[in-house]
């Protein structure tokens, strides 16, 4: 375990508790103004995290231990995943869990296990949430785990570091076609697994279409804030892992003070940029109709391993 | 220069065609085009026995005894088919179902059709040939749509689509085939002959995928199954002298490209390898017609479907490769065109005269059209493989050469369904020909089939007395062993 | 041109011809597939331009230029034209296999091709034929097009799909095969292209639609 490890170690996580929300936030501002609203400020995700959080504990009759472990495991994967993957420096705090198939394994448990707590209720809503939960999920995990693996082909290691260290080394790799095609299938994923448009809709409660919604509408108080926190970690750390993978210039390599800065100021930067394109984007875009989802997740799949036949065969 | 004639005959009937369309003074331009084109044949055929094979156009152009022969059968079902054209048509066009425009485009069409597979038989260069034969498919698509109707156009259709699919394979195959030849001794390029002599320099694995795709694409030209669903279609639709010729023809000259790529193979890879491929084509045909010809109800699908069956046979015999086989096959080739040829061109003028292509429509055709009924009659019995018909004595070459190779069970089961396939032929035309005519009125004139007499004359001369024929198949034969 | 330099551009064209071949695959819109077919030649092109200048050989760029003006420019208009008198009908609404369905087939048909074109890579090796396997995956994808879908134009793209992997397998084995063949063969598919529009038209006449599904009566 290296000083930069545990330095990246102890500032990741509170910079992406910290800042998640206010991603979120800048996200809906943006979506607000481009629709020619005020908008509720970027600080508003905080505002409302501390009003849930005074709030009392309720869970709903029937419901087991299921339904009150998941806030806490979702958040608990997050922090995990905030902790070990490279965002502001490129070794890691326990390096062996920096692994592509460790980390998305977290990523999916988090999202089994909110996906319990939506059957758990016994409600018609939080079933067909999760049902379609899962169903999004069977098709998003593959298509991480090959995409990643594209990438990691001619690292010969499945280690996330040495992935985003070998990129940096060189940088002409970034315009293959293997890492091309893994971009887009990532991209795609990540919108799906984070439930933005055109797959899910974050800002509705409609019963016909809603994913994620679905599956937490039972919850309230601090149980509620501790899932909208998590699910906001969860759309920074995709949003990180998507830039330090393909653009992962100023992490910091040094445990210096001002590798450190810039690698803060780096993903700061290159995370709300992404989180305003996406946020512009859904600006534009209509929801999918809930049978044509498998279809663009079949697609990203299908780049994605294209992505590993190309890394493999082309070069 | 001599190898050039046969090409540019045609056209020169086409650019006649072209130039004062389809008159009384220029209907039988095309029988002469396809006379002289046999003529032209022969003197070939004399000429390469005598003195082996001739090259032209700077070594575009190449007959040795296989071109020579297939541009033998090539001019020999043209003729038949070009002279019963005049007559076909001015019965169309007197019935309202075509113009002098329709015969102008069919006559321009038919010699640009000749001049593509004359050209495909005598390229010195697997590329022109694959260019040759994809003009084929061109050019007769316009053919087979000519009635303009919704079955021909479908058939149409079909028959584009699936052709330029399979011979776009046919074209990976040549570029593979080609990728190998480069990284060979003896730069043969994609010539014919000088692969098949360096033939055993290629790479085998590379080889072998080129094999596969062409002999899938070529075989998807030559009707055999799996890619055979065009051709029922194309046949049935296609206008009679068209059909004659489609399936007389057109079907072993992509046999030819097949068996040009088969030496190749032999010599690349052993005879095994493009033997076990040809054996599971040919025994998927016959058993495809086999299945489907039991309950036909349309006889020019019927005969169709024996196309395929006859090609399953020459496939059959390719495949066993040994002289005695490959020269039964070759002539099952020229039988099957002349007697497939008088088929078609009968079945024509039964449809224009009962305007049914039904089976059960066309009940006792031999009290009403004897000489037609008799031609017809004969035709099959030539096509179930009944002497003094060539037909018979090249199926029993075939069947002879399988027994010798020791292919015991596959030769079983072949003759198994040739019989079957006899049995529902012969039952299918029984029930045309004999039995009581419906009573509706009978149109008065039935004309005298002299082509179709001429046609069944000449099949059954070569099952009797071969004359020069077999000196011909001996010397194209040694084009096609591989010894190794 | 550096090594280097060389090789990543051909790797991006080939992973252009791939990225299309999906996107016809994927999309329903015939106006897009047509778009998107027109962007593939472009990607052949530029892949034959690559070539060109590694080679630095004239008769290959005017290759490229021939191959970008047929593929990107005449067959795209040809089929935007058949499409204008369509009709209505726009859309591939009811592939013989749906569209995920398809598309996870397509990742099938990408390993079987890179299974199968094993040999031509090991005969020899270099940037250009170890592309080789993109070629047979497009060549495949167009075939699998033409077999699933139902709109005369669809297959019609299928096929002219199938052809243009061919062609890219026939620059990335060796450069071209000929001019005399690959003239042929341009021309061959042209003419190809103009008859089965043609007949895409007859056939609008008589069916008044060209949903292959109508094309049922001939059968035993």
């Amino acid at each position: 375990m290296s000083a930069l490890g545990v330095v990246g170690g102890i500032a990741q996580p509170v910079l992406i508790v910290a800042g998640s929300p206010l991603l979120v936030g800048v996200m809906r501002q943006v979506r607000a103004r481009l629709e020619g609203r005020a908008g509720a400020g970027v600080r508003q995700p905080w505002r409302d995290l501390r009003k849930l959080l005074r709030k009392e504990t309720i869970t709903p009759r029937g419901t087991s231990e299921v339904f009150r472990i998941a806030p806490l495991l979702l958040v608990a994967t997050s922090l995990v995943v905030a902790v070990v993957v490279p965002f502001v420096t490129t070794d890691s705090a326990i390096d062996p869990v920096a692994d592509l198939f460790a980390v998305v394994a977290l990523l999916a448990l988090g999202a089994v296990a909110l996906a319990l707590a939506g059957l758990d209720t016994g409600t018609a809503f939080g079933g067909m949430g999760a049902s379609r939960e899962m169903t999004i999920l069977a098709l998003v995990e593959p298509t991480l785990l090959v995409a990643i693996f594209a990438l990691s082909v001619r690292v010969g290691s499945t280690n996330l570091g040495a992935i985003v260290s070998s990129t940096l080394h060189d940088p002409a790799r970034v315009l293959s076609p293997a890492s091309l095609l893994a971009a887009v299938a990532l991209i795609v994923v990540i919108v799906a697994e984070t439930g933005r448009l055109p797959v899910d809709n974050p800002s509705t409660h409609l019963e016909l279409t809603m994913v994620h919604e679905a599956m937490v509408l039972e919850y309230a108080g601090p149980d509620l804030a501790l899932i909208e926190l998590a699910s906001a970690m969860r759309l920074s750390v995709f949003l990180g892992l998507l830039a330090n993978l393909f653009l992962p210039w100023g992490i910091a390599t040094a445990a210096t003070p001002a590798a450190l800065v810039v690698g803060v100021l780096a993903l700061v930067v290159k995370v709300g940029l992404l989180g305003v394109v996406l946020a512009a984007g859904e600006v534009f875009l209509a929801k999918l109709r809930l049978f044509r989802v498998p279809e663009l997740l079949a697609g990203s799949f299908l780049l994605a391993l294209l992505a590993v036949a190309a890394s493999y065969f082309l070069a | 220069m001599m190898l050039l004639v046969p090409v540019v005959l045609p056209l020169l009937g086409a650019l006649v065609y072209l130039l004062f369309g389809w008159r009384r003074a220029t209907a039988w331009v095309s029988a002469v085009s396809a006379g002289l084109l046999l003529a032209v044949a022969v003197t070939l055929a004399a000429g390469v026995t005598r003195s082996g094979p001739r090259t032209a156009m700077a070594g575009l152009l190449r007959a040795d005894a296989l071109s020579a022969y297939m541009l033998l059968v090539i001019a020999a079902v043209a003729v038949l088919a070009t002279a019963a054209t005049p007559a076909f048509l001015r019965t169309e066009i007197n019935a309202g179902r075509a113009t002098a425009r329709t015969g102008t485009r069919h006559s321009l069409l038919v010699q640009l059709f000749l001049a593509a597979m004359t050209l495909a038989v005598l390229a010195a260069n697997l590329g022109v040939v694959w260019v040759a034969i994809e003009a084929t498919t061109i050019v007769t698509a316009f053919l087979v749509g000519q009635r303009r109707t919704r079955a021909a156009v479908e058939a149409a259709w079909k028959y584009v689509v699936i052709c330029s699919a399979g011979i776009a394979l046919a074209l990976l195959g040549t570029i593979v085939l080609n990728f190998a030849s480069t990284h060979a001794p003896g730069a043969a390029g994609l010539d014919l002959a000088a692969l098949a002599a360096h033939a055993d320099g290629l790479d085998p694995g590379v080889t072998r995928i080129a094999v596969v795709l062409l002999i899938l694409g070529f075989g998807t030209k030559a009707g055999l199954a799996p890619l055979h669903a065009w051709l029922p279609d194309a046949h049935s639709q296609a206008p009679a002298p068209v059909s004659a010729l489609m399936s007389g023809v057109l079907l072993s000259v992509a046999f030819y490209a097949i068996l040009r790529v088969k030496v190749i193979a032999d010599g690349a890879l052993g005879t095994g390898f493009a033997r076990a491929a040809l054996l599971v084509m040919a025994l998927t045909s016959l058993a495809l017609a086999a299945a489907l010809l039991i309950g036909i109800r349309d006889y020019k699908r019927m005969l169709a479907y024996s196309s395929i069956e006859h090609l399953g046979l020459v496939a059959f015999g390719a495949a066993l490769g040994s002289p005695a086989a490959l020269a039964a096959a070759l002539l099952h080739v020229l039988g099957h065109g002349l007697a497939k040829a008088v088929l078609f061109l009968g079945a024509g003028q039964v449809l224009q005269l009962t305007g049914t292509s039904r089976v059960d429509g066309v009940r006792g055709l031999a009290s009403r059209h004897p000489a037609l009924a008799g031609c017809f009659g004969l035709g099959v019995l030539a096509l179930v493989g009944l002497p003094p018909f060539s037909l018979f004595a090249s199926e029993l070459g075939i069947a002879r050469a399988a027994f010798t190779a020791g292919l015991a069970w596959q030769t079983g089961l072949a003759l198994v369904l040739v019989l079957v396939i006899g049995a529902a032929l012969v039952n299918h035309t029984s029930r045309m020909l004999l039995g009581a005519a419906h009573d509706h009125p009978v149109p008065a004139a039935s004309p005298v089939p002299v082509v179709l007499l001429a046609g069944l004359m000449v099949c059954a001369a070569l099952g009797i007395a071969a004359g020069p024929v077999p000196v011909l198949l001996n010397s194209a034969t040694h084009t096609l062993v591989v010894t190794r | 041109m550096s090594e280097t330099l060389y090789v990543q551009l051909l790797d991006l064209a080939c992973g252009g011809l791939l990225l299309t071949a999906v996107l016809v695959l994927w999309r329903r819109e015939l106006a897009v597939i047509i778009r998107v077919f027109a962007v593939q030649g472009a990607a052949l092109a530029a892949l034959v331009a690559v070539l060109a200048t590694r080679e630095g050989s004239a008769e290959l760029w005017a290759v490229a230029v021939g191959v970008l003006v047929l593929r990107a420019g005449v067959l795209p208009h040809l089929l935007r034209r058949a499409l204008a008198g369509a009709g209505e009908a726009r859309r591939e609404t009811r592939p013989l296999v749906n569209v995920a369905a398809s598309l996870l087939a397509a990742a099938v048909l990408t390993l079987l091709a890179y299974a199968v074109s094993q040999p031509l890579v090991a005969l020899s090796p270099s940037a250009a034929t170890q592309a080789i396997p993109v070629g047979v995956t497009v060549v495949l994808i167009g075939f699998f097009v033409l077999v699933t879908r139902r709109r005369a134009l669809s297959q019609l793209v299928g096929f002219l799909l199938m052809d243009n992997g061919i062609t890219a397998v026939g620059f990335l084995t060796t450069a071209g095969v000929g001019l005399v063949v690959e003239l042929g063969v341009s021309l061959d598919v042209l003419l190809a292209v103009l008859v089965l529009q043609i007949l895409t038209s007859r056939m609008r006449e008589t069916f008044g639609d060209t949903d292959l599904d109508e094309l049922r009566e001939l059968r035993d």
